[in-house]
């Protein structure tokens, strides 16, 4: 730190490059090796993409025929890709409130409860150990098969109600059960391990104070101390939520795919381009066109949730 | 809830203070078992699922009746897993090993010094690119699989483990959060070891990392866990059979021609046990790795 | 994908080509030579045409490159040596990658194998896909080291060929190209050139249980409505009357609804459909999709036998290649049928046919030792083809002159089927029909038939689809 006084223009100008006590080289050396794979496999990828996209660039990576912006007019007008977002929505419609109750509803019940709290979490975590290919594959053969053996018709017949062909039919659109109980399954432990770290960072001191200003425990303690510790907590699992529904695909590709052909519902916006970049339509200017909409989509989304957030929490401070 | 909090504040007058939990408090404290102990099992079905139709045999699968447990578990169906040839299970799931360990190890590797980096060492342009890193984090490496693919395709990497492993090493998360971790790391004790004499490089190695093993241990294990389970980018790059991933493989064989159920279900507990039985192993580390995932929103 | 989904089994195809025959639409597929028993040439000449055979019963794949001696060209079936193009040093052999997408059905993977060992003059790798194998083929097409031999859904897709991604194979079929089913051989040509080279000959159908339409007092259905009704009737318990697909049949039974009102994809190089004819034909597939008579969400596709054999359905709409398991599980106890005409006087009766034609990527690094391999397994080596057509699941031999010596194909219902397949036979998909018309086929008749969408609406917002992919394929 001494020498931070030094001219710099007497040094050799490798000196100046290494910087004082060599952390420039330092800096390099720890960060380098990170920051150059970001860019060769972030950077330039996004880069490359937006060049193919003023192509026609069916069946090449390396096209000549340039289109201007008539891949990013074909993608924008494509009812088939307007209908993949409105096909997120729809998910992240359901996925998202439902998933954000259950976890949180297993976090204050497991919080409470003074048994086997080890058990209940181990339980209702160890499914997100499970990949999103095996879980399809169960629930798709083994439990919402069309047959009268599969688990779900099993149970319904106990009912008396006749056999569903979940995955198959459309009116109703049961496959959106299958999706959701799919996802429900494999993520809530995860965002349910968020809300008890959540929960057991409210000081107890609060609840105390609670307790002695007479408000009722139950209800009121929820709606007044609990809820609103847990507003940042609350504030991540929905912008994480959001960003995994996004970017369905496993579950999707898994359970409608059939041969290299998917149905046009419950398509989502991965799926959609995985099937005109990697389908046998291979274009990948489309592709790429549509891959950068997404991008600044998602980009743009987060950039709104952390304003909004960090107005809120500014708000409350 | 709202019942049993009402119930609470006629309690003084009924149990007198006592320890005992009032009546409608201690049946909502049953009903709260009752339902985390029926959810519990719910949630474990599946997997009794995939064990049991991996030792069924194919006709009680395709039978029209639920069968409960085969009549006589077949072992045998994970021997024929990978004596099938019409997929390379033992390739994929050989392959799946070599990518998750070498993922984790390196993504640990490159992220803990980046982090470090980030976190301790002054230098001009730390904040740009600290920006250029954060950035990424806001659009999903899953959004940008065509852009990644024309460029590993363009490296010749397609269908190789290179291709499989190196595009995922850059996870700007991990670097977040080791940044965070290092962050916060005692500068007394790195003080002390730069007036033993360490550098830059010694102070992390010698003080840093052995200080901060759970940080590791944690993101290590969200790294192989995300890694194993991955299917988007294995499916994409692994055009050749010989490249693929166990979940690859696993989808592959659910699409097949003539697809053998049990031996399916049997590839899927291979795929899922070893991996089920880790994170039991690990489940402290896992949490707090998601715990900090969770906290960077 | 609605075609190519059936393809993506065996036959389908989805995409391509044929170019223009101008009967398209109602060209028998006539086999004279077939049942003309040409049993005479044989042995001899065949056992010939096969010479290195020393190889087979060894199933490796990765025998080592450049053991062998004899190198490179040494026999007759290059037509231009593998040399040529690196295979160069001094006696080493070119190493060939091959790709097949997976077929079914027991020792077929072995066999390929055991043919590609055989092969004298390069090493050839074997690549077997389950699943999604297009998709695979296609994009790695596009990548600096290809697969120098794949196999397509009837060829091909016409972007392939015009991207140059495809090697012209016309050369390869020498004296033998008159010998080659027709109808095949023009489904893979565009442009006066042969792109593909046919392998076996696949075609889908109708299969029935013999004693359950008989308890049902069922008839085999000879239009729609009667098939309609046979689902009704078969339908008992938790036996369903007929099974196309889980996906109600988008996936296979669009050219046979097509064909069942006398239209077809394309013709002439034009849209070959109205939503006026073409409408009540997919609307009809709709009505049988809710009817509760069609066996959905099935663990097995209708390409695997299982449904039938295992009972889950009384009819099932599936492929010739399962004629071996149908006949181990039921005995005699199966019959075949065509799709029937939509109704009496309105159309035909059809099954859909075709082939997966063998190519050779343009951008290999061997692309004339892939030529060599490929003329050798697919035009010259009758003996393996013979074996391939017959001896796992059943197809028929693309060289008419070895069809004529398929002797298991000549009895029992599979003679039955080959009856039908002269008579009713259609080509799949044509050469024009790209992946994106296919799609939005494929689209629409999701929506008409598990929607119950107006199925005339749907179809015109096809034809135009068709019509732009027309004029793009066709302006270059």
């Amino acid at each position: 730190m001494s020498s931070a006084a030094a001219p710099a223009a007497s040094r050799p100008w490798w000196r100046v490059l290494a910087g004082n006590q060599n952390r420039n080289l330092w800096f390099w050396a720890f960060v380098g090796p990170f920051f150059v794979g970001l860019l060769i496999f972030v950077y330039i990828p996004i880069l490359w993409s937006l060049y193919l996209s003023f192509f026609d660039a069916r069946n090449t990576v390396t096209p000549t025929d340039f289109v201007g912006l008539q891949n990013y007019a074909t993608m924008l007008t494509d009812p088939n890709f307007l209908s993949s977002l409105g096909t997120f929505a729809l998910f992240a419609v359901f996925i998202v409130p439902v998933t954000f109750v259950f976890s949180l509803g297993l976090a204050l019940a497991i919080n409470r409860t003074r048994w086997f709290q080890a058990f209940y979490r181990s339980a209702f975590f160890l499914p997100t150990a499970c990949s999103y290919v095996v879980a399809s594959l169960v629930w798709k053969m083994a439990i919402f098969n069309g047959l009268p053996s599969g688990l779900a018709n099993t149970v319904l017949s106990w009912f008396g109600i006749g056999n569903i062909a979940w995955l198959s039919i459309t009116d109703p659109p049961w496959y959106w059960l299958v999706l959701v109980t799919l996802r429900l399954w494999l993520q809530v432990g995860f965002y349910m391990i968020l809300f008890l770290a959540g929960l057991q960072r409210i000081p107890p001191i609060l609840y105390e104070a609670a307790a002695i200003d007479g408000a009722k425990p139950g209800w009121q303690t929820l709606r007044y101390i609990t809820l609103p510790q847990l507003r940042a907590t609350s504030a991540a699992v929905l912008v994480l939520l959001l960003i995994n529904a996004f970017q369905a695909f496993d579950e999707f590709y898994n359970t409608l795919s059939s041969f290299g052909s998917y149905p046009p519902y419950a398509r989502p916006p991965l799926v959609y381009l995985y099937f005109i970049a990697f389908g046998r339509e291979q274009n990948l200017g489309q592709g790429s066109a549509g891959a950068i909409i997404l991008a600044v989509l998602v980009g743009l989304v987060t950039i709104l949730q952390l304003r909004f957030l960090r107005e809120r929490d500014g708000a409350r401070r | 809830m709202t019942s049993a909090a009402a119930q609470r504040v006629r309690a003084p007058h009924l149990s007198g203070g006592g320890v005992r939990q009032p009546p409608l408090e201690r049946a909502g404290a049953i009903l709260r078992t009752v339902l985390l102990v029926l959810g519990a099992l719910l949630f474990l079905i599946p997997f009794y699922l995939i064990i049991r139709t991996a030792l069924a045999t194919e006709p009680e699968i395709a039978e029209l009746e639920f069968t409960l447990w085969p009549a006589k578990a077949q072992w045998q169906n994970f021997a024929d897993v990978f004596s099938n040839s019409q997929v390379p299970f033992a390739r994929a799931l050989l392959n799946s090993v070599l990518v998750s360990v070498v993922q984790t190890v390196l993504t640990v590797v490159l992220a803990a010094l980046a982090g470090y980096g980030l976190a301790r060492i002054p230098y001009r342009y730390s904040g740009l690119v600290s920006g250029l890193v954060l950035a990424t984090l806001m659009i999903p490496a899953a959004v940008t699989f065509v852009p990644t693919f024309v460029m590993v395709s363009s490296l010749g990497w397609v269908s190789s483990l290179r291709g499989l492993i190196i595009p995922g090493l850059f996870s700007a998360l991990a670097v977040f959060l080791f940044r965070q971790q290092f962050s916060d790391f005692p500068r007394d004790l790195e003080e002390a070891g730069r007036i033993d004499g360490l550098g830059y490089f010694g102070v992390f190695w010698r003080i840093v990392v052995p200080n901060t093993g759970a940080v590791f241990a944690a993101i290590g294990a969200i790294t192989f866990l995300a890694s194993w389970n991955a299917f988007l980018w294995p499916l994409v790059i692994g055009q050749d059979p010989n490249s693929w991933t166990i979940q690859v493989a696993l989808s592959a064989y659910t699409t097949s021609q003539n697809p053998n159920y049990s031996q399916l279900f049997a590839a899927a507990t291979i795929a899922t046990v070893p991996v089920l039985l880790l994170f039991v192993g690990l489940q402290r580390f896992i949490r707090q790795g998601y715990e900090s995932t969770g906290s960077t929103g | 994908m609605s075609m190519g989904h059936s393809s993506s089994r065996r036959a389908s195809s989805q995409e391509q080509a044929e170019a223009a025959r101008p009967d398209a639409g109602g060209t028998r597929l006539n086999r004279r030579a077939f049942f003309a028993v040409g049993g005479s040439l044989a042995a001899a000449g065949l056992l010939a045409a096969c010479g290195g055979n020393t190889g087979r019963g060894d199933a490796s794949t990765t025998s080592q490159p450049g053991t062998a001696a004899g190198g490179a060209g040494t026999s007759g079936a290059g037509t231009s040596g593998p040399a040529a193009s690196g295979a160069g040093t001094g006696g080493s052999k070119p190493t060939l990658q091959q790709w097949y997408h997976q077929y079914g059905e027991e020792g077929t993977e072995a066999a390929v194998k055991r043919y590609a060992a055989s092969y004298p003059n390069a090493t050839v790798e074997v690549s077997w896909f389950p699943g999604d194998y297009e998709s695979k083929a296609a994009s790695a097409l596009l990548t600096s080291s290809p697969p120098d031999v794949f196999e397509g859904a009837n060829g091909p897709t016409i972007d392939q060929i015009q991207q140059g991604l495809v090697a012209d194979l016309t050369d390869l079929l020498g004296d033998a190209k008159s010998d080659f089913n027709p109808a095949m051989l023009e489904r893979m040509s565009y442009d006066g050139k042969v792109w593909g080279i046919p392998e076996t000959i696949d075609m889908q159908l109708l299969v029935y249980r013999k004693s359950l339409l008989d308890k049902a007092g069922v008839k085999p259905p000879t239009s729609f409505e009667e098939l309609r009704a046979a689902a009704k009737a078969l339908t008992q318990g938790k036996q369903k009357g007929l099974f196309v697909g889980n996906d109600g049949g988008v996936g296979t039974l669009v050219g046979p609804s097509l064909w069942s009102v006398g239209e077809d994809y394309v013709t002439d190089g034009k849209v070959g459909f109205t939503p006026e004819q073409a409408g009540p034909a997919l609307a009809g597939l709709h009505t049988l999709f809710t009817s509760g008579n069609l066996l959905l969400g099935a663990p097995t596709d209708w390409s695997d036998p299982s449904a039938l054999t295992n009972g889950l359905c009384a009819m099932q709409w599936t492929g010739l290649w399962n004629f071996p398991q149908f006949q181990k599980a039921l005995g005699d106890d199966f019959g075949v049928a065509a799709w029937p005409a939509f109704a009496a006087g309105a159309g035909k009766p059809s099954v859909p046919i075709g082939a997966y034609g063998s190519c050779v990527a343009a951008k290999g690094a061997n692309v004339d030792a892939a030529k060599a391999f490929v003329k050798w397994l697919w035009v010259d080596n009758t003996a393996d083809q013979l074996d391939f057509a017959q001896s796992y699941g059943f197809h028929l031999p693309s060289r008419e002159s070895v069809a004529a010596k398929a002797d298991k194909l000549k009895s029992g219902q599979a003679a039955e089927a080959l009856k039908i397949f002269q008579t009713d036979g259609h080509a799949q998909t044509p050469m024009l029909w790209t992946s994106k018309s296919s799609t939005a086929m494929s689209d629409a008749a999701t929506r008409i038939i598990k929607d119950g969408a107006d199925a005339k609406a749907e179809l015109a917002k096809v034809v135009a689809t068709v019509e732009a992919e027309l004029k793009r394929v066709t302006a270059k």
